[in-house]
């Protein structure tokens, strides 16, 4: 749900409609419900997986862009290094 | 099932800090490219890097404490030492610069026409956008902590509350800043006093932009519920950021501003 509004079971109001009252009703949280507990399952399940690959997907694929970039880059700057250290042409 | 017998976290095995410091390789390498051989490649795969080896560290840290509890009263006390550690460096970082202004400005050397400001130098009227600079960042004071007292009383709304408008706050100061810079009648290529100006309040810009950031970060864990009213270190220490960074600025703006006009 989040920051969603509960779906009504009848066709729903326009925010600035005049039909309905605008305000939230009671029950609503303020700013989305909290699902902390449900995180703390999912980060808390026994796989074995450590906490940076712990998410799954998306997880991996931050991991995988992070190091290629990374890796890349150490090797570009390494050739950039050694192209920079050689002395100037007369 | 082993359990540890002591209350300290012992983590997961991570590949950021060995990315992070390949990141900073990267980045200081990048400007030496950039400065000398006009490239600017590589200090834009280093400042990606790095903001993708802070993003995912300081998520890790959020797993860690928040969903897997591993913050226990222990491990807060040695965060806290931590904190106090790093923004003490901070300081002695600003007291450098605040070494070199007054070497410069006490005795000002014939080149400079023997007067301070230096001849040809107009500096900022330090009553006009400076001074409202003060009254922004010594609100965003009283709103910070309005934010963690209502943490403390668990009032939702109120912390939410005081917590946009400490940020808002924040990043209207960069704002009038950045205004500032660009009308100012002079350099930081102006003398020494344009390297002192401009190197001082420039770090102390971007440290404003820093905080912002940490608190915006934290805005967005209150509003998903993940600070509780006895345990919330992270809102703690960007809040003491924070006050350091307007304690920086009530600095600047007596000498170099005020003084140094």
């Amino acid at each position: 749900q989040g920051l969603k509004p509960l779906v009504p079971t009848e066709s729903p109001a326009p925010i600035f409609g005049t039909s309905k009252p605008s305000v939230l009703p009671a029950t609503e949280p303020f700013l989305g419900k909290n699902n902390v507990s449900d995180l703390q399952k999912v980060f808390q399940r026994s796989d074995g997986l450590p906490v940076h690959l712990k998410g799954g997907v998306p997880d991996r694929m931050l991991y995988r862009t992070t190091m290629a970039l990374t890796i890349g880059g150490t090797i570009y700057c390494l050739v950039a290094l050694y192209i920079a250290s050689q002395p100037k042409n007369k | 099932m082993t359990h540890q017998a002591h209350s300290y976290h012992m983590v997961d095995p991570s590949p950021w800090p060995i990315l992070g410091a390949a990141a900073a390789l990267l980045t200081t390498s990048g400007l030496a490219m950039w400065f000398h051989y006009n490239s600017p490649y590589l200090v834009i795969i280093g400042l990606l890097s790095t903001a993708l080896v802070m993003l995912q560290w300081w998520r890790d840290i959020i797993r860690e404490s928040t969903f897997q509890g591993h913050h226990t009263p222990t491990v807060q006390k040695g965060l806290r030492y931590g904190m106090v550690l790093f923004i003490t460096s901070e300081a002695f970082f600003f007291l450098g610069f605040f070494w070199a202004f007054f070497h410069s400005s006490l005795a000002p050397t014939p080149e400079l026409g023997g007067q301070w400001p230096p001849v040809g130098i107009q500096p900022l009227d330090p009553m006009d956008v400076p001074l409202l600079n003060t009254a922004i960042l010594l609100a965003s004071g009283v709103t910070v902590t309005w934010a963690h007292h209502s943490i403390m009383e668990a009032s939702r709304k109120q912390a939410v509350h005081a917590l946009t408008l400490t940020v808002l706050l924040g990043f209207y100061f960069t704002g009038l800043q950045a205004m500032e810079y660009y009308e100012a009648p002079f350099s930081i290529a102006d003398g020494v006093y344009g390297s002192t100006f401009f190197v001082a309040t420039g770090f102390h810009g971007l440290h404003v932009i820093i905080g912002s950031t940490f608190l915006l970060v934290c805005l967005l864990r209150l509003i998903k519920y993940h600070f509780t009213s006895n345990h919330h270190f992270g809102f703690e220490a960007a809040a003491w950021y924070w006050h350091f960074v307007d304690v920086v600025w009530l600095f600047l703006y007596m000498t170099i501003y005020w003084w140094g006009s």
